[in-house]
């Protein structure tokens, strides 16, 4: 006790400079967790979140029996292992890619160009998307003037997920790249150098200089990612299915949508959400310790 | 329940995609008809002890949250600068505030803002059949005012209009007789028909085809648009929210007996595409589609992929209404080609002569367009008093035909529109420039008057068309609206969501040839096992209970 006021006094200043980061996380971050409880309510506005009455676990319960939660469940994990395995090292490997291009200005042409689609609204992303993959749409006249048969792409239910990821692809690898690109500025020189010093070609030097180099970057990006892994977002998708490809398309945040937004299940909804949390947390953790045993490089 | 916010404001900044994709659709139905003069008029009698004089005195000002209607998007941006809205507020002596939500996202928008609690006076929402539980729920969570005791001291003439019409008024109320809107009554039975098949009569004369009125018919015209005409998608509709949207009201499929709904026959009520006739539809929208006689993109396809494929003569046959259809339509395709004519076609039977067993017609009592009137509010009779005005006589004129001299003129005792309506000089359709100052020609607190269609449906082929469409049985067959009672609603709300999703994906599937036909029977245990007998049990009950009012 005597120790922490002593360490105050010393250090009130920086305390005092922490207070807003603390406010904020107490206001935005740790408030609402409050709201939360109407996952375990029959939430009714005007009843307000205390008032409503207690159901328990009842919409948990509901919607671990519904009949698409097998389904939505198996689509969201399969989504997100997909975007894990194809979307997470695009950004790496064009990082590399542009980390080996020495015209600079056609490095900073290529980066500009790559990053420009992820300023793009998401809406109108997927407008394009719709677009493209119509029946009489370019894709399609590819594949028509190469003996095919165009065919609405969206309306098949094994092509939504390549869509979906090739399309994420597109959008987010220059932005994605940039944090790699930078890690690569601080592999240390000398490395190189000696390397080549003792004859190691250049791939020879991207497999044990540059990868390793950048690998604690990648190993963070890759826990963060986990932490998210259930959190498929619901905005894209909901733009892109239709009941054609529900069976592929369907994940828990667009079932989400629809039960909390359109038929006014906040409750339901909450519940659905804080499940899909509990497990993000989880899956966070494990990679956490996973990636603290195998590689030394952790969060906390 | 961060998330759920934070999801909750995206979904507002998404507006523009959904206004594209969902909107449309469900609007244009509603924003046909209109209403008769030749009514029990309600004539605006004083002998209510509460009886409100119009402009009334008073200086508050009341809150009015409601969509604008589509025809009037990229016109005006809000209520005030619509000319009906401010005329509406001098007639009545209240000041009005109003609130809209984006387009097409009534329904989320309302979500968030009963969630918040601040609720305006008045919502114009569609409490009947949007409002996840029904009005009795609406009212018993607190949201919107029970009308009885209000209606019967405050607004005399919609007392009146429903004394005279028990019929009308025992749709207006729900089961335990609790009135819960102001609402909006096609009058005229003419009002309540305005849409079905609509096909290209030019292309027909040329191929020397007559207007079709069998199933084979329209393969052979199907087939014919498509192999002489070029037509690239010969039969095109909208599909959003749900595949082939209008759908619901058994366009095409009323050949096989089913609509994609509950329906009543022989005193039980049934569920259309759990029966064998929607078997048949699918089998042979599976065979149209293989052939390539419908839109190849139908899955996806919305209400402005409709209008381009018709404006470009990709499209020759479609569902559509007389006024947002034809009348949309007509003027597009004679854009291209001088001979084009659009003419309705009878909904579609198997055998020659027989009557459809479905097609499009509301009940007089639509459920778009009704306001409530909050539990938040701080002056209920102010509001009840306003919202009366659209039952008098003064306020039907009104609410039809706009201010005189402006909006109309009375010829001969009949309330011709002006050319500022018809002939609009800044190039508005007429559509469009009613919206602006009349509400005759979609919905709202008002009896709506049939010299509305009159004159909106400028074409012969458009008064045609309601002709062919109204023949039909469906008077035999349709439901009244129910409303289930709240503790079933919730219940009935989970079951029917989840069907709804299997049918729709059933219907795809089956129809984009990536399942076989023979699958439906699978299909149909499906729903067996999602209860739904359940929900066929809580809407005999609820009709039983309709019937007893």
């Amino acid at each position: 006790m005597n120790r922490l006021v002593r360490d105050f006094v010393m250090n009130k200043y920086l305390y005092v400079m922490m207070i807003p980061v603390i406010a904020y996380y107490v206001v935005f971050h740790y408030a609402p967790m409050y709201g939360a409880l109407i996952a375990f309510k029959d939430y009714s506005p005007m009843k307000g979140i205390w008032g409503s009455d207690w159901v328990g676990l009842k919409h948990f319960h509901d919607f671990f029996n519904s009949y698409y939660f097998w389904r939505i469940l198996k689509n969201t994990i399969v989504i997100s292992f997909y975007s894990l395995i194809f979307e997470f090292p695009a950004p790496i490997i064009l990082a590399l890619l542009i980390n080996e291009v020495r015209n600079k200005a056609f490095k900073r042409a290529a980066q500009t160009i790559t990053y420009m689609p992820y300023f793009i609204s998401l809406v109108v992303i997927c407008g394009i998307v719709t677009d493209f993959t119509n029946a009489d749409g370019i894709i399609n006249r590819l594949f028509v003037s190469l003996g095919y048969d165009g065919q609405a792409m969206l309306q098949k239910a094994h092509l939504f997920r390549p869509i979906y990821i090739l399309s994420e692809i597109w959008q987010r690898i220059g932005w994605e790249s940039i944090i790699y690109i930078a890690a690569l500025m601080s592999v240390d020189i000398e490395q190189y150098e000696a390397s080549r010093i003792d004859g190691a070609s250049r791939l020879k030097q991207l497999f044990y200089i540059t990868i390793p180099g950048i690998m604690p970057t990648i190993a963070i990006m890759l826990i963060l990612r986990m932490g998210n892994l259930l959190n498929v977002g619901f905005e894209k998708i909901i733009l892109l299915y239709n009941p054609a490809t529900y069976e592929t398309a369907d994940v828990i945040s667009s079932f989400v949508y629809r039960k909390g937004l359109l038929e006014f299940g906040w409750s339901y909804s909450s519940a659905v959400g804080l499940f899909n949390s509990v497990i993000n947390l989880f899956l966070l953790v494990m990679a956490n310790s996973i990636s603290r045993r195998i590689n030394n490089s952790s969060l906390w | 329940m961060k998330r759920f916010i934070t999801g909750t404001l995206i979904i507002m900044m998404l507006g523009t995609l959904l206004i594209a994709c969902s909107s449309k659709g469900e609007n244009e139905s509603k924003d046909e008809p209109s209403n008769s003069a030749s009514s029990p008029a309600a004539s605006t009698s004083v002998e209510g002890n509460d009886a409100a004089v119009y402009p009334m005195k008073t200086d508050k000002t009341l809150t009015y949250w409601g969509e604008m209607t589509g025809n009037i998007v990229g016109v005006k941006a809000t209520h005030e600068e619509v000319p009906f809205f401010q005329d509406w507020q001098k007639k009545t002596g209240v000041k009005l505030k109003f609130t809209a939500p984006p387009a097409g996202q009534a329904k989320e928008t309302l979500n968030v803002m009963l969630a918040s609690g601040e609720l305006p006076d008045m919502i114009e929402f569609n409490f009947l059949s949007e409002f996840p539980g029904g009005p009795e729920k609406a009212i018993g969570d607190g949201y919107i005012l029970k009308l009885n005791d209000l209606i019967d001291k405050h607004a005399p003439n919609l007392k009146k209009f429903l004394q005279e019409n028990p019929a009308i008024d025992k749709m207006v109320k729900t089961d335990n007789g609790s009135y819960y809107a102001f609402p909006f009554i096609r009058y005229d039975e003419y009002l309540r028909v305005f849409q079905g098949p609509i096909v290209r009569k030019d292309w027909l004369d040329e191929l020397g085809l007559p207007v079709p009125e069998t199933i084979d018919e329209w393969t052979t015209m199907l087939r014919a648009f498509k192999e002489k005409k070029g037509a690239a998608a010969p039969f095109a509709v909208n599909s959003k929210p749900r595949f082939f949207n209008d759908s619901y009201n058994g366009a095409i499929m009323g050949a096989f007996g089913v609509k994609r709904d509950f329906y009543q026959k022989d005193g039980s009520i049934k569920f259309g595409p759990a029966e064998s006739g929607f078997k048949e539809y699918l089998r042979l929208f599976q065979t149209w589609y293989k052939e390539g006689l419908i839109d190849k993109n139908i899955a996806t396809a919305d209400g402005k992929a409709v209008d381009s494929n018709m404006a470009s003569g990709a499209t020759g046959a479609t569902i559509g209404n007389a006024g947002g259809g034809i009348g949309k339509w007509q003027p597009l395709v004679e854009a291209n080609d001088p001979k084009a004519l659009l003419v309705a076609a009878p909904y579609p039977v198997l055998n020659k002569g027989d009557t459809p067993m479905f097609g499009q017609k509301d009940n007089a009592y639509s459920s778009g367009g009704i306001v409530a009137v909050t539990a938040s509010s701080k002056d209920p009779e102010l509001a009840v008093k306003l919202l009366d005005y659209g039952y008098s006589e003064e306020g039907r004129m009104f609410f039809n035909f706009g201010t005189e001299g402006v909006s109309y003129n009375m010829v001969d005792g009949y309330p011709k529109y002006t050319d500022l309506l018809m002939k609009n000089p800044d190039k508005l359709a007429p559509a469009q420039a009613m919206s602006l100052y009349v509400r005759g020609s979609y919905n709202g607190p008002f009896i709506q008057d049939k010299r509305y269609a009159e004159q909106f449906f400028a074409r012969q082929t458009q008064r045609d068309a309601v002709d062919i469409w109204k023949k039909t049985d469906v008077a035999k067959y349709a439901l009244p609206p129910l409303t289930p009672t709240p503790e079933e609603s919730s219940e009935y709300a989970t079951i029917m969501n989840d069907i709804n999703t299997l049918v729709d994906e059933m219907t795809l599937k089956i129809i984009l040839g990536s399942e076989s036909i023979d699958k439906f029977e699978s299909y149909v245990d499906k729903m067996k096992s999602l209860n739904l007998d359940r929900a066929i049990e809580i809407q005999s009950a609820a009709l039983q209970r309709f019937n007893n009012r």
